[in-house]
């Protein structure tokens, strides 16, 4: 295996693809780079887990402005699992934080980089399995490639740290210096989404 | 060498486990050594065929005092099956607990076609584990399509994940899956517990497929269950009818509880991860009084001594998983184009074999085919893992060139 630093799972490309295939490529960057951070030590690791810290920002904020909210509409009882989602999303934003703070190379960062990654790939498991399946079977197949370009617009903006407190799209937003970048990328996926639903 | 027929072991009698102790944490899957999630699954097939067995065996028992123990041991195996199964997390998905099943296929089957001393029984072990080689890359291939993942997270390197005998040329007449068997008066006893291995674990992949391939909501997924399903079946013939036909119910009981305690033992031997030693050595214990039992049920019922079954000189050499890169390599370059008539081995597309592709592929590409297709629609490529080189086959080589190399 090549020493690198960032995930490199292949992204889909062509027409059928939709905002299910980006979450699942992003799902698997996110596992590979933890593996990438826990190779990696001194520079390279806090490299390797600023890249992570990035890729986690964009994929919240993309599933916080758009999955989330379109997921409730669809089922009955999806209301709750809405909810407990965005609880695990809150718990991990908080662990997340609480690592930022800290040296990548000290005893505790590793300990708590794996809790992390337990708690985030449940996460991620928990949507594959209970989330995305209702999304393909009830949401009509262009509105989901139309939203695609959504998840590609919150990419683009690209946050470099997330807030807890903000995992609600209805949620009172204020915006400190550390959280512009993740409000930049807020406002983005909002405006993108309203282009793509009008 | 270690004699399971020497051992007491745990008491029948205290071997039932409560809720706590079955309710064993899992692997993670995130750090899992590859052989050991092997070894779990490996075993999982042997106390399903354990709990198979001993099923058939009651339903063709007169005695009622037999046909209790078979059900108390039945219970405890049952109790076993659970443990080992369990270790496997729920935070995998199927289609990684399928690359494991594969992986499982190749390198168990390679290793036992490497120690078998029979040559015919060698040739078929050679002949199947290229086609589970096969299924492993098809699988690979979905599993990006479906998953986003690549099959290098589970496979880890110590398997290469590339075309063996193209799936789409392993469906053959069923008359021609049927093999001879060995003479049990004759045969080696390590080549009783190879065939009893492999059929178990290739039955316990049949079963797995063909129960969770539809829980898939993507089309080329459930067809490509429904497809290496149907071949995994093939394979359930082709290793039982290794089997002598002529073994008595309580010669079988004995051999299934001998392979049990080889098999404990081999990966307790080899186990990396020290909880899941622990697990091994326990389930050891527990099948050297099963072993016991089932010896005494031989003497009184068959007149006969178990070491006329298995043999007087205890387990063979522990069963191995380790990579099997390079032999796997020399049977692609030199038995990738074999098909079976009767129960022999020869390279022409015969009549049967023709009528037979005719017949189920209805002039259609196969999914395992289609898999591949819609990957290199998707990715511009197909997914392999060729860690030695470029494969072996020349016409079996990417177009592409090595993305994942």
């Amino acid at each position: 295996m090549p020493d690198r630093r960032t995930a490199d799972t292949a992204l889909p490309t062509g027409t059928d693809v939709d905002v299910v295939d980006l979450l699942l490529t992003q799902h698997a960057r996110i596992e590979e780079q933890f593996l990438l951070v826990i190779g990696a030590s001194g520079q390279a690791r806090q490299r390797a887990f600023d890249d992570l810290v990035r890729l986690l920002a964009v994929h919240e904020t993309a599933e916080e402005e758009v999955v989330h909210p379109l997921s409730r509409t669809i089922a009955d009882g999806a209301d709750g699992i809405v909810d407990d989602r965005l609880q695990e999303e809150r718990q991990a934003k908080e662990m997340l934080t609480a690592l930022i703070d800290a040296d990548v190379d000290s005893d505790g960062f590793e300990t708590s980089l794996l809790l992390l990654r337990n708690a985030v790939l449940t996460h991620a498991r928990h949507e594959e399995r209970y989330e995305f399946p209702q999304l393909r079977a009830k949401v009509p197949a262009d509105r989901l490639r139309g939203l695609a370009d959504v998840v590609r617009a919150a990419e683009a903006a690209a946050p470099t740290r997330p807030h807890p407190g903000a995992e609600s799209a209805t949620a009172n937003l204020v915006a400190g210096p550390v959280l512009a970048a993740a409000d930049r990328a807020r406002d983005l996926v909002r405006e993108a989404a309203r282009r793509i639903e009008s | 060498m270690f004699n399971p027929l020497d051992h007491k072991g745990i008491p029948l009698d205290q071997q039932i486990r409560n809720w706590r102790e079955l309710n064993v944490e899992p692997i993670d899957p995130e750090a899992v050594d590859p052989y050991t999630r092997c070894r779990i699954i490996t075993m999982n097939g042997i106390e399903a065929e354990a709990i198979m067995f001993s099923h058939q065996f009651a339903r063709v028992c007169p005695d009622a005092d037999v046909k209790r123990h078979l059900a108390y041991t039945r219970f405890v195996e049952s109790q076993q099956q659970r443990v080992v199964n369990w270790l496997l997390p729920g935070l995998a998905s199927v289609l990684e607990t399928t690359l494991g099943y594969e992986q499982v296929a190749v390198d168990l089957t390679a290793w036992v076609a490497r120690h078998e001393p029979d040559p015919y029984l060698r040739q078929a072990y050679e002949f199947g584990v290229l086609e589970d080689f096969d299924h492993l890359y098809r699988y690979a291939n979905l599993y990006e399509m479906v998953e986003r993942r690549k099959a290098e997270k589970i496979v880890d390197g110590v398997t290469e994940v590339m075309p063996g005998r193209p799936t789409v040329a392993e469906f053959r007449h069923p008359f021609d899956n049927v093999n001879d068997p060995y003479d049990k008066d004759a045969v080696d006893p390590r080549s009783k517990l190879h065939a009893l291995t492999i059929l178990s674990a290739e039955q316990q992949v049949m079963l797995y497929y063909m129960n969770t391939g539809p829980q898939y909501m993507e089309p080329i997924a459930r067809q490509l269950y429904q497809e290496i399903s149907l071949i995994e079946q093939e394979h359930v013939t082709h290793y039982e009818s290794l089997v002598d036909p002529g073994e008595t119910w309580w010669e079988r009981l004995v051999t299934h509880e001998y392979n049990e305690c080889w098999l404990y033992w081999s990966f307790m031997e080899q186990e990396s991860d020290p909880r899941i030693k622990a697990v091994w050595e326990l389930h050891l214990q527990m099948e050297l009084a099963q072993l016991q039992h089932a010896a005494d049920l031989l003497r009184v019922h068959d007149g006969r001594e178990p070491e006329q079954i298995v043999g007087d000189t205890g387990l063979p050499e522990p069963l191995k998983f380790e990579p099997n890169k390079e032999y796997l390599r020399h049977l692609l370059a030199t038995q990738i184009d074999l098909t079976k008539l009767g129960a022999g081995y020869v390279r022409e597309a015969h009549e049967r074999f023709e009528q037979m592709q005719e017949r189920i592929h209805g002039g259609e590409k196969p999914p395992s085919e289609v898999v591949i297709d819609a990957h290199r629609e998707v990715f511009g490529d197909e997914y392999r893992l060729e860690t030695e080189g470029p494969h072996p086959v020349e016409s079996l080589r990417a177009t592409e060139g090595p993305r994942h190399a």
